[in-house]
């Protein structure tokens, strides 16, 4: 991370919201745009800093979602802890997606990733014994948590949103870590030569397994949250490609390999799109894609790129890419 | 000693058999130039020394250490370089962030890789453009950033796959007394030209391809008047 102090200030502040008092539907719609905002950052990790565009990334949402499930339904263990067990089995789970699809390029790799989704969903609709099949998972109750003497509320939007102002934080401050990071850089070149990137000794494979781990990692934590705070998962919830698309908007939208660009995205996407659902009763991903097709031709760096861009002097074309956002 | 060793090295795309039964060796020190008219099989020779083309068969031995089977990266941290003849810059990063991203391989701390990339910018002359993106720079100078790239990567032998194309002959002096200063540093030279007046003044030894295959081998005044060399090649060439 190369600016600590900002980084903490904004959370900070972000976490004393709840005490200016605002409503639940308020809370509830800062808790989707958080939530959106850690899948769309978990996304740019890959799609944005390392060039490799997937379409497939409800696979990794939908196996975070699960295992959070899995675990407390099963197990009993509870879905904060299955959050990050979620994070981790996404991440495992990436590996050998990674080295398998990371043989290809380009499209190719795109095309794969879409292909191993639909496994995943397959397996999620049939491996009945793990998954439920299409009924999916139903949490009752939340188990109790008790923090310094104090009981939880979960009938209360408050601790969902700390919950949520602390996953977007991490893939946040995790993307700002990375850009500013040697493995950053050779994302960087990733995306701009992969035959020049491997000639200077960049083990391209590598560094591109380990970024979808990350990403995975992140898309994994917000499956688990999602199971958390909507406490219903089935397969159309998290494994559809629907889901995927949104990740792709968010990025896109807010800003490709910026680190600020997911948290614009996601507002966007859930203030725009309940909107254009509620309003026009428009199919959502006819929206999504109008948007994108719009930002691609006029704001090929995204809302936030472009503001970024407007705000800081700019250093030279050369060092804004490398730098930027 | 053999700093290079390639043993009956051969390959084929579709039809086209582009390198055939090809032996060779450059000793530690040598600058090698590889030469041949168009179509010869010199770039597919570099692909497949640098891990970039798998060959269907045949051995390659960098200080002994064989190299097939090894992907690219792999080959650049046994201290194997190699430049594109269609040159391959990051095109949006500056020049010096284009070398330090090479540099790494050396220097793990920013810093220091960044000190080594303006070290080696200076010396290829690209000094007082070190902060331009490199997809805007002259074609002279994208084969500067390919050499620099090269050389940041601290190899033992360089693979320089035509630097000279393009360029006037008051520059290819400056080209040539560069690569000539690069091999007194100690780094080892394969030369892919076709300005021979380059390879004739610094090469200390020659290999002349055609149709993929080894045709004459041996210092570049003696080559150069061998039968074969001037059908080959000579008879397609106007050489100035
Ligand atoms: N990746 C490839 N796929 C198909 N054919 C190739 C490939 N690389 C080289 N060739 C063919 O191999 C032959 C040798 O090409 P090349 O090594 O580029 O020659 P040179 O560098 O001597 O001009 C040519 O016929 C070329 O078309
Ligand atoms: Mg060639």
């Amino acid at each position: 991370m190369r600016r600590a102090a900002p980084w903490v200030a904004a959370i900070a502040a972000a976490l004393l919201v709840p005490f200016a008092g605002p409503g639940s539907f308020v809370l509830h719609v800062l808790i989707l745009v958080l939530m959106w905002t850690t899948l769309g950052a978990a996304w740019n990790v890959l799609g944005g800093l390392a060039g490799q565009v997937s379409f497939g990334h409800a696979a990794l949402v939908g196996v975070g979602a699960y295992t959070t499930m899995i675990l407390y339904l099963k197990l009993g263990i509870a879905p904060w802890w299955g959050m990050l067990a979620g994070g981790a089995a996404a991440a495992l789970v990436s590996l050998p997606i990674g080295l398998l699809c990371f043989r290809l390029r380009g499209p190719y790799f795109s095309l794969a990733t879409l292909a191993v989704a639909e496994i995943v969903r397959l397996v999620a609709l049939n491996f009945e014994s793990l998954t439920n099949g299409p009924v999916g998972f139903l949490i009752t109750a939340l188990p109790p948590l008790h923090l310094g003497g104090w009981a939880v509320n979960w009938e209360s939007k408050t601790p969902f949103y700390v919950a949520a102002v602390l996953l977007a934080a991490a893939a946040l401050v995790s993307t700002d870590w990375v850009k500013g990071s040697r493995l950053g850089a050779y994302l960087v070149a990733i995306r701009e030569d992969e035959d020049a990137a491997e000639a200077v000794g960049i083990d391209t494979v590598r560094v591109k397994v380990i970024t979808l781990a990350h990403s995975a990692f992140l898309a994994g934590l917000g499956g688990g949250f999602y199971a958390f705070y909507f406490r219903y998962v089935d397969p159309d919830a998290v494994c559809n490609i629907g889901l995927s698309m949104e990740m792709v908007f968010i990025a896109m939208v807010g800003g490709l390999g910026t680190v600020g660009g997911p948290l614009v995205g996601a507002t966007f996407l859930t203030a725009v799109a309940e909107v254009v659902r509620g309003q026009l009763g428009l199919g959502h991903l006819v929206f999504y894609g109008l948007s994108m097709m719009l930002v691609i031709r006029f704001m090929p760096e995204g809302i936030w790129g472009r503001v970024h861009r407007l705000l800081t002097r700019p250093r030279g074309a050369a060092a804004d890419v490398a730098l930027g956002g | 000693m053999s700093r290079l060793e390639v043993e009956r090295l051969s390959v084929s795309f579709g039809g086209v058999r582009a390198v055939r039964d090809l032996s060779f060796s450059v000793a530690e020190g040598e600058i090698l130039g590889l030469i041949g008219p168009n179509g010869a099989g010199k770039t597919t020779v570099f692909n497949l020394v640098t891990g970039f083309v798998r060959p269907a068969s045949g051995a390659i031995r960098l200080d002994g250490r064989p190299l097939v089977g090894l992907k690219p990266h792999a080959v650049a941290r046994h201290g194997l370089a190699r430049t594109f003849q269609i040159v391959k810059p990051f095109p949006r990063l500056s020049v010096r962030e284009n070398v330090t991203l090479a540099a790494f391989l050396r220097h793990p701390a920013r810093r220091d890789a960044e000190a080594h990339a303006d070290a080696v910018l200076e010396r290829v002359g690209l000094a007082h453009r070190v902060t331009v993106a490199a997809g805007q720079l002259t074609l002279l100078d994208q084969k500067r950033l390919e050499v620099a790239r090269a050389l940041a990567t601290g190899p033992r032998i360089l693979l320089l796959d035509e630097p000279m194309g393009g360029l006037t002959p008051a520059e290819v002096g400056l080209a040539s007394d560069l690569v000539a200063g690069i091999r007194d540093g100690g780094v080892t030279i394969v030369l892919v030209e076709h300005v021979m007046k380059a390879i004739m003044r610094i090469s200390d030894r020659v290999l002349v391809m055609n149709q993929g295959e080894k045709i004459a081998e041996g210092p570049p005044s003696r080559v150069v008047e061998e039968p074969a060399v001037l059908a080959a090649y000579f008879g397609k060439r106007r050489v100035a």
